[in-house]
């Protein structure tokens, strides 16, 4: 077979195979566009937004919405605090470079003592990638059963899924310096905490600093979203509004949510000009800084002011409370934990078990589908490049261009949402399963897909564009003949990483009313269950990572050569710009 | 005695059961010696030197720094010889983002707890600051003391690394080609900026492209071929068949044109 009649019969395959999953998903989310068009949903909709109006804008309940705010600030704070204790030792211990290979580990002596350490390094990564595949609202459950409904449970979730993700990416980065001044270091006598302070931080750290300012933005949402789960804040509110019907409440405090990510975007965005975390070395990133207040004072006042911040916050999320930790809690965290082992592997109980995942793995698809599709609508009239440079600025453009803030705002929009509210949502309109579910996931996902989408293609060269222009081709045109083919990759790695994570959210949406494996966990929860519970949970971590291996496999074919996605990395690298992470959101 | 070789071997494991980059090589060097080793390239002489700082463990034979034998190290002993030994590469090794003064600092690493280290990472106490300036001074850098290591030009760099060394306070130092990526003039005061340090007692391992150099700055001369030792004299007792001898072409290959001992940069047959 020749070459290119290989290729095409390779497409045709895969092209068939994706068609088969995606009527095979839709069977199993239970997709019925009926239910979409059918009048009775169409009331219970309008009802819904009837009922939004008017806002419930008295004094009280704005209060009450503040509180809720400040509250879930506070869980997001102590939350990533204590998520950067988890990640930092586990993020060092696990870094290769300094415990299982390369040339420091070669001039060490084998001991008994270094194998134990380059083994425990490997554990460390394995526990890394345990705390970061299951969701952080399945975390939640486990501390709400544990310590009780309440903040600290959100907190302790916070810390531990994301502690996960932040270890993971700081082994990474830290992995990733350059080698040969830690040989010099090391030459020095240096021992290997030593050689991290010295050698392998003062390197890592602009991109370890932004990560995790990216990584405190998303706990604001996420601490948002885990009050559904009991664990207080504004999502505890939306939570409870709606189940009393106060749709009138709504408004404010999805108000409130919307103005607290944008705060916290923008405080970390400064953040991060301040302390120059995006700098690239060689750049003289520090010479702002350093004509400025003198460097050991303005450290001095960043700290404290740092310091006092998490400290409100703590006393503010009950950490401080008497009845916090007391030994009560700490005997029934024990009796759970102990009510965990062994997981329920009974094949009776496993064969129940292979519908929910099934479900959710349809929910995922058809949640991304719906999103690319959503995300294409949106996100190319988003895109200015073939808007901004054009030399008649008459009426067609100024369209274009109110077009393009419309689109831009509506992305922002769908985004901001969290996808477990647009689930209540959805509930409302085609009820409770995984139909609902997938609308969830689609809606959310399209915001965030159309808005990389049109990123993208704004970052697409504009030399070969202003070309195809002089020939005289339309802009979708354009679009498609300049811009695609430069930005397809990345298209294709955003919305696999996209689907990726859609998989892991899809079982949080579940617990939501979404269906799938999420409620599964959840009734087993609640009817305390827990050796089952421990099995699901191991059920989601193994689907987690089966997807991310396939993802890689994906991205892979579709883009052997290419350097912003590399193997068994799930996160693109920060460089000098904002971590692209927004694919995350 | 500081180091006493004796039929030291090193072979890296490769597929095809190993590459051998140094077989039987044996010779002392007490203290306050001053020796050059030379040789063409792939006669082992970054492995020698690899052995001799500690990062590398020898195959066979034995290797001792002051009599004790390198094999039987723990890490902990393994790190206390690497203390006691400065190194110089060919580029210097600086951490790019951290500062001349800090990167000085760094020399200080391995005679330093772990709390003093993170104590110094924050603010460095006035008594290690005033040693760094005072090793910054010694190389005449210290204008530059709060320059980031890459700003800085490839001769400025391997100053800051020959100050690092000051600040580490070695009895031995090993250099490994330090002049490779100099200019002449450069190599000039950067050579008299090591042999000034290893005048004060210390012992000075030099690895040489350079044999003229070699013949004219070091009194003990090492020729490495083969990953074997060709000769190891006083540097007045070499005359140009030797150096022929060492830089010959590969054996079984026609000979090179050998260099004489004025050529600058030895041609090299492989």
């Amino acid at each position: 077979m020749s070459p290119p009649s290989r290729s095409r019969f390779r497409r045709a395959n895969v092209v068939g195979f994706a068609v088969a999953a995606v009527i095979a998903s839709a069977r199993v989310a239970e997709v019925r566009l009926s239910a979409l068009l059918d009048p009775d949903s169409h009331q219970k909709v309008g009802a819904f937004v009837h009922g939004l109006f008017p806002p419930d804008l008295s004094l009280s309940f704005l209060r009450v919405a503040a509180l809720a705010a400040a509250r879930t600030v506070s869980i997001a704070v102590v939350g990533t605090v204590l998520s950067i204790a988890v990640a930092l030792p586990l993020g060092i211990l696990a870094t290769a470079t300094l415990f299982r290979r390369g040339p420091l580990f070669e001039s060490e002596p084998r001991t008994p003592g270094g194998m134990l350490l380059s083994s425990l390094s490997a554990l460390a990564r394995a526990l890394l990638g345990l705390l970061r595949a299951v969701p952080d609202l399945v975390w939640a459950l486990f501390f709400v059963v544990g310590v009780g409904l309440g903040p600290v449970a959100g907190v302790l979730a916070l810390a531990v899924s994301y502690g996960g993700v932040l270890g993971r990416v700081f082994a990474d980065l830290f992995e990733d310096v350059d080698l040969r001044p830690l040989e010099a270091l090391h030459a020095t006598g240096a021992t290997r905490l030593q050689i991290f302070l010295f050698a392998i931080w003062p390197q890592a750290r602009p991109s370890a600093v932004a990560y995790t300012l990216y990584s405190f933005e998303c706990c604001v949402r996420a601490a948002a979203v885990l009050g559904l789960v009991g664990a207080g804040g504004i999502g505890y509110e939306i939570a409870l509004s709606m189940r009393n019907f106060d749709y009138g409440e709504i408004v404010p405090l999805v108000g409130a949510l919307l103005v607290l990510v944008w705060l916290t975007d923008a405080c970390s965005a400064a953040l991060r000009r301040v302390m120059r975390a995006n700098a690239p070395p060689g750049l003289l990133g520090h010479e702002h800084l350093r004509q400025g207040l003198p460097r050991r004072a303005s450290r001095a006042i960043v700290l404290g002011a740092v310091a006092a911040i998490v400290l409100a916050c703590t006393a503010g999320v009950g950490f401080f409370d008497r009845d916090a930790f007391d030994t009560s809690t700490v005997s029934r965290m024990a009796h759970f934990a102990r009510g965990l082992f062994p997981p329920d592997l009974t094949p009776a109980f496993l064969r129940t078990v292979l519908e929910p995942v099934v479900r959710t793995l349809g929910i995922s698809v058809i949640g991304t589908l719906l999103g690319v599709v959503i995300g294409a609508l949106l996100g190319i009239p988003a895109t200015a490049a073939h808007a901004e440079d054009d030399p008649s600025r008459g009426v067609a453009w100024l369209v274009r261009l109110a077009l393009r803030r419309l689109c831009r705002i509506a992305l922002s929009l769908l985004r901001a949402i969290p996808e477990v509210l647009w689930v209540l949502v959805f509930i409302l309109a085609v009820g409770l399963g995984p139909f609902a579910g997938a609308l969830a996931l689609g809606v959310h996902t399209g915001g965030v897909l159309g808005k990389l989408y049109a990123d993208t293609f704004e970052e697409v060269s504009p030399l070969p564009l202003r070309g195809l222009r002089a020939t005289g081709a339309t802009p979708l045109q354009i679009l498609l003949w300049g811009a695609w083919p430069e930005a397809r990759r990345m298209l294709i790695s955003y919305t696999m990483l996209r689907w990726e994570m859609n998989l892991r959210t899809s079982t949080v949406v579940g617990i939501a009313g979404g269906g799938g494996i999420g409620i599964a966990l959840y009734n087993t929860m609640q009817l305390g269950f827990y050796p089952q519970m421990a099995t699901l949970t191991l059920t989601v971590y193994l689907l987690v990572a089966a997807t991310g291996w396939i993802g890689d496999a994906i991205r892979r074919s579709f883009a052997p050569a290419s350097h912003n996605v590399r193997r068994g990395r799930r996160r693109p690298r920060p460089t000098t710009r904002r971590p692209r992470e927004s694919a995350n959101r | 005695m500081i180091y006493r070789l004796d039929a030291v071997g090193k072979v890296y494991p490769s597929r095809r059961g190993g590459v051998t980059s140094l077989a039987g090589v044996g010779f002392d060097i007490a203290k306050g010696e001053r020796v050059a080793v030379i040789g063409p390239s792939g006669a082992g002489k970054t492995t020698l030197f690899r052995l001799l700082n500690g990062t590398l463990r020898p195959s066979s034979g034995t290797l001792r720094f002051h009599n004790e034998d390198v094999a039987a190290f723990s890490p902990r002993q393994a790190r206390a010889m690497r203390r006691r030994i400065g190194t110089i590469h060919q580029q210097s090794l600086l951490v790019p983002s951290l500062t001349v003064l800090e990167n000085t600092l760094c020399g200080a690493l391995g005679a330093w707890s772990l709390l003093h280290a993170v104590r110094t990472a924050f603010s460095p106490a006035g008594a290690d600051t005033q040693r760094a300036m005072a090793a910054l001074a010694q190389v005449g850098l210290v204008d530059k003391r709060d320059a980031r290591a890459d700003e800085l030009s490839g001769g400025q760099q391997q100053r800051v690394a020959i100050a690092r060394l000051v600040m580490q306070a070695p009895e031995v130092i090993l250099a490994d080609e330090p002049f490779a990526a100099l200019d002449p003039a450069l190599t000039d005061a950067i050579a008299q900026l090591l042999l000034g340090l290893a005048g004060t007692g210390r012992t000075l391992v030099c690895t040489l492209h350079d044999v003229e150099r070699a013949l004219a700055l070091f009194p003990r001369v090492i020729g490495l071929r083969g990953g074997r030792v060709a000769f190891d004299m006083p540097s007045n007792a070499i005359s140009q068949g030797m150096l022929d001898e060492l830089y010959r072409g590969a054996p079984g290959e026609p000979a090179d044109a050998a260099p004489s001992p004025s050529a600058r940069e030895p041609a090299v047959a492989f």
